[in-house]
């Protein structure tokens, strides 16, 4: 029941900061928060979505690729960020 | 009347990363171009037409990004920051651009998002690094 | 394979926080603090997650994972609510 509470707890505020990333991404059109957006949104999505698996400490495959391909985005961001052309 | 010219898009992305309010901008470029001369925070106030408090906050933060230096001494002075060529030449830019399009680089430093939002976006640079002392 | 992706994850987190707290340190803007403790509170349960799956596999550390999550969600929600504007 912990357990449940707090991934909700989680899940929600990722979610919401996932809303607030988008914002700032729509003020000042800086990728980077673009970025930072999908990541916490699918983070918000992979937690809620233990709802529908039988097991719930994170062994499925599919939460390990999510979470990859989050991290992946940020450092792409980072990345763009330094080294692309228009600064 | 003819098309306005685009801006620049190293000025606009200077003016995006560095300057918070039209004042800054102002009290940057009036550094700039009597680069060299030493100011006090009430001779800025005076030029800008801005309280000396605004004036200080103002002097301090571009200080803080490096872009003008303090000279300490009996009174606080200040004056720009000569980093590089491309600096130079990339103020010169903005000065020109801020001359010809008053109302659209106001417009664009006013439709900006919060500085803390603008620090956070700042904080993933690396390429301060550079220029780091 | 998938322990490794925790390491990635530790990684960029820290680095992450790292990178807001000398934003902080130098602006002195609360969402940076705020923000970069986010972080490390997610690098630290990566780590967790890291040290539950590979290295003590009899412990179950799911319930640290979570509070530490959890934890470090808060401080990033009073930061964008309080000062994110």
């Amino acid at each position: 029941m912990t357990q449940g509470f707090l991934l909700g707890v989680i899940a929600t505020t990722s979610l919401i900061a996932g809303v607030f990333f988008l914002k700032f991404w729509r003020d000042t059109r800086d990728s980077l928060f673009l970025a930072f957006a999908i990541a916490f949104i699918i983070e918000g999505l992979n937690r809620s979505a233990v709802l529908f698996a039988s097991q719930s400490n994170e062994g499925s495959p599919w939460t390990y690729l999510v979470r990859l391909f989050a991290f992946l985005l940020i450092l792409a961001a980072i990345v763009k960020k330094n080294y692309s052309a228009g600064g | 009347m003819t098309e306005p010219e685009p801006i620049q898009k190293s000025v606009e992305q200077f003016i995006l990363d560095e300057i918070d309010t039209v004042p800054h901008l102002e009290a940057l470029l009036m550094l700039c171009n009597t680069a060299g001369r030493e100011w006090t925070v009430d001779e800025m106030a005076k030029s800008l037409y801005i309280s000396p408090d605004a004036a200080q906050r103002i002097l301090q933060s571009l200080t803080q990004r490096r872009l003008i230096e303090m000279i300490s001494g009996t009174t606080e002075r200040y004056r720009y920051r000569c980093q590089s060529e491309e600096q130079d030449a990339l103020l010169r830019a903005v000065d020109a651009t801020y001359r010809r399009e008053l109302v659209r680089v106001s417009t664009m430093i006013h439709s900006k998002a919060s500085p803390a939002v603008r620090e956070f976006a700042r904080a993933f640079r690396f390429t301060r690094e550079k220029d780091k002392e | 394979m998938g322990p490794s992706v925790y390491v990635l994850g530790i990684l960029v987190t820290l680095s992450c926080g790292i990178l807001l707290m000398r934003g902080y340190a130098r602006g002195r803007k609360r969402l940076l603090l705020w923000s970069s403790l986010c972080f490390f509170g997610l690098a630290l349960s990566n780590l967790l997650v890291f040290i539950d799956l590979v290295m003590l596999p009899d412990v179950d550390l799911y319930l640290w994972r979570l509070i530490t999550g959890a934890i470090a969600m808060m401080f990033l929600m009073y930061g964008l609510i309080w000062e994110g504007e």
